[in-house]
């Protein structure tokens, strides 16, 4: 046998026996069956919703949606970004946290290193030990989720098992960074606070750019309709205005005193709410140049950062269509099929979905990847030249 | 004799502070047991790390068996003990000597059999499905020496070897040097038990503050300070140590006024008989009479002295001590 391949076999068995000692592996992977299970102890029928055997009659029944959609969403809504994205993920990290800190620790990487194998391919096999063990958790959960779909629902969804590869992007990013601070510190539980402390930023800045874009949306809807509203009221002001002029009155100021015949502010006069229109246009103008600068400074720094919540999305983008979902997605919004579908709300909401529909997946995964590079090519370069 | 270690100039820095090794020259044969002794940080660990490129070096020429210092390849003949080896601890001593042996490239048929060959050699056997966690510190060592051995090696590289070892294991680990050197391989051992290298070693050097003070065999190191040794009841005169001389034709004899000790300078017994004689003729009783060297200990001790700066433990802070 080669004996690349041989060294990279015995780095797997070992970081699996590793892992096995730790436990935490098999506790993880008992958690993933047990959320399977949940899953499939949900589901929906012609009276209502149902844990296990128990159904409870309302309105989430099968008129609502299939029960191929109902599975498919619960995987959405609450396997991926529930599960796998924050509690799956999170012991995924405390089980994988130590990998590096422990292969350079004192007296464990002097005898690896005097062995025939390269530093780079040592380091970044250790590293594809990590995702390795984690794709298997999610291999089974995936699975367990298709068989559930497949037994509950009757469909044959493929499309679940997209969720290894998605979450494990997601999981690669943080597991990068997580590797660097645990190379330089050589201490697993700064590895691995600082790896969650970089996940919550993350986080936060993707809902600060969603606050700011929703924001920056919201005061171009308001620019938008702005023009339409004011000449509503200056032809209401017009129109009044003529009315006293046939009627002989004169047209009374603001303080009470009738102004001159065609004087500037006449509208304004008659028409105070033509006024407040006018300074809502000022204000929705002044909106909108602030969010923008806001927005387009966090998306500066969110352009280098990994795209994590955006990652997870790709998953729903091509696992469900909204044909499928029907009025559901409307309803979970507070938006029903009452409400005027010109609203402001549901406006911005499709604004913002559309600035978000923009970012290709070329986009999200090529600057995340790209990220994903430096911090691991930085930790390479420091574990190449760092003496042990 | 074909050269298994040959470098000059090894030089190491650490952080533009530390200098830890300064031009070191080293040459070690084949089929040599080798010591090197020094005292702490005298920069033992730190040359050995530089061969099996744990350590890159700031300068440095040379080959390991033939083989650019730095090239991998050149690995895969050596095995190497570190100082403190901190070894799996969640694997067996089976499975650690297995997967030593598999990042050497040791076929697994030639692995799972030279596993249990080592285990045998190193008396573990029957601990080889123990996890290494419950292990003491000389078992631990064992493994160790047994995992350096995995890949058959050419050189094999042991620092302190008999570290937190008893006196039966240290026994073990120079019948397993012994037999190593019987086998033609290179040992290459790092140790501060001079004793134990006096027994094994062919050739010894001596490290001070990164620097070679001494190299060869213990003999040639004590050339000058051997010889052998006259010890009389009564003070010795010095008419009877011109006799001496004058009989001796050639060989140094040194003596202390008013002592009974005369040291001659001479490892042949046959050419110290004149001077046995001439004592004797001149009414001197002998007390005693026999070949004595100064040990490596006291080698080592006068080596260390010799440095500038005495005994004092530790590298050298750059600019504060001149260059070799």
């Amino acid at each position: 046998m080669n004996i690349k391949v041989m060294q990279t076999k015995a780095i797997f068995i070992d970081a699996y026996r590793e892992l096995n000692a730790k436990k935490l592996f098999w506790l993880t992977m008992g958690l993933n069956l047990l959320a399977v299970l949940i899953y499939a102890s949900l589901g929906i029928n012609e009276r209502g919703f149902s844990v296990l055997f128990w159904t409870f009659d309302g309105e989430f029944n099968t008129n609502l949606m299939t029960k191929t959609t109902f599975y498919k969403l619960e995987f959405l809504l609450w396997g991926v970004p529930i599960w796998l994205s924050w509690c799956a993920t999170i012991l995924a990290l405390i089980s994988t946290a130590g990998i590096i800190p422990d292969l350079v620790s004192g007296g464990t990487i002097e005898p690896v290193l005097s062995k025939p194998i390269g530093r780079i391919r040592l380091f970044l096999t250790k590293y594809l030990t990590g995702l390795f063990f984690v794709g298997a958790q999610i291999l089974v959960f995936s699975i367990g989720c298709f068989l559930v779909l497949r037994i509950r629902a009757g469909v044959t969804e493929f499309g679940l098992f997209l969720a290894i590869p998605i979450v494990l992007a997601f999981f690669s990013y943080l597991f990068a960074v997580c590797s660097l601070v645990g190379l330089v510190t050589k201490s697993t539980i700064t590895a691995l606070l600082l790896t969650i402390l970089f996940w919550v930023f993350v986080f936060i800045l993707n809902v600060g750019e969603n606050v700011m874009l929703t924001n920056r949306e919201t005061a171009a809807v308001r620019l938008i309709d702005a023009p339409g509203k004011i000449e509503s009221q200056e032809r209401f002001a017009t129109k009044r205005i003529e009315q006293l002029r046939e009627e002989g009155k004169a047209i009374p100021g603001q303080d009470g005193v009738p102004l001159p015949d065609g004087a500037a502010d006449s509208l304004e006069a008659i028409n105070p709410t033509l006024q407040l229109a006018r300074s809502k246009m000022v204000d929705a103008e002044r909106a909108f140049e602030t969010w923008s600068t806001w927005e387009s400074r966090v998306y500066a720094i969110k352009l280098i950062m990994p795209k994590t919540s955006e990652t997870l999305s790709l998953l729903s983008r091509n696992l469900i269509n909204e044909d499928e979902l029907g009025g559901l997605l409307d309803m979970m919004n507070g938006i029903n099929e009452e409400n005027d579908p010109n609203a402001p709300d549901r406006r911005v909401a499709e604004r913002v979905q559309e600035v978000m529909d923009k970012r290709s997946i070329g986009w999200i995964l090529g600057t995340s990847f790209g990220f994903e590079f430096v911090v691991l090519g930085l930790a390479t370069l420091i574990f190449v030249r760092r003496d042990f | 004799m074909e050269t298994v270690i040959d470098v000059s100039g090894v030089d190491k820095m650490f952080k533009r502070k530390v200098h830890a090794l300064r031009g070191v020259d080293l040459q070690v044969g084949a089929g040599e047991v080798f010591g090197l002794l020094g005292p702490n940080g005298a920069g033992k660990s730190t040359l050995v790390k530089v061969l099996l490129t744990v350590i890159k070096p700031t300068k440095c020429d040379g080959t390991l068996l033939g083989h650019r210092i730095g090239n991998k390849s050149a690995l895969r003949e050596v095995g190497y003990l570190p100082e403190h080896h901190n070894f799996p601890k969640y694997l067996t001593s089976r499975q650690v000597l297995r997967y030593f042996g598999a990042m050497c490239g040791v076929e697994r048929k030639e692995r799972n059999r030279r596993a249990e060959e080592l285990l045998e050699v190193v008396n573990m056997s029957n601990w080889a499905t123990h996890k290494l966690g419950t292990y003491s510190k000389g078992m631990r060592q064992r493994i160790g020496i047994a995992q350096a051995l995995m890949n058959n090696p050419k050189l094999v590289i042991l620092d302190e070897p008999t570290d937190g070892v008893d006196p039966i294991g240290r026994r073990d680990i120079r019948e397993i040097l012994t037999r190593l050197k019987d086998e033609g391989r290179t040992v290459f051992l790092n140790s501060h038990l001079l004793s134990e290298l006096e027994m094994v070693c062919d050739r010894v050097a001596i490290m001070v503050h990164g620097l070679m003070r001494q190299q060869g065999t213990i003999e040639e190191l004590t050339k000058g300070q051997s010889g052998f040794v006259l010890k009389s009841h009564t003070p010795i005169e010095q008419v009877m140590i011109d006799s001496v001389t004058q009989a001796m034709k050639g060989v140094e004899c040194s003596w202390e006024t008013g002592s009974n000790t005369i040291r001659l300078s001479t490892s042949n017994t046959d050419s110290v008989q004149p001077a046995i004689d001439t004592l004797r003729s001149k009414g001197v009783v002998l007390d005693s009479f026999g070949f004595q060297r100064p040990s490596l200990e006291e080698l080592f001790i006068q080596a260390v002295n010799e440095d500038e700066g005495g005994a004092t433990p530790g590298a050298t802070k750059s600019g504060k001590r001149g260059q070799a």
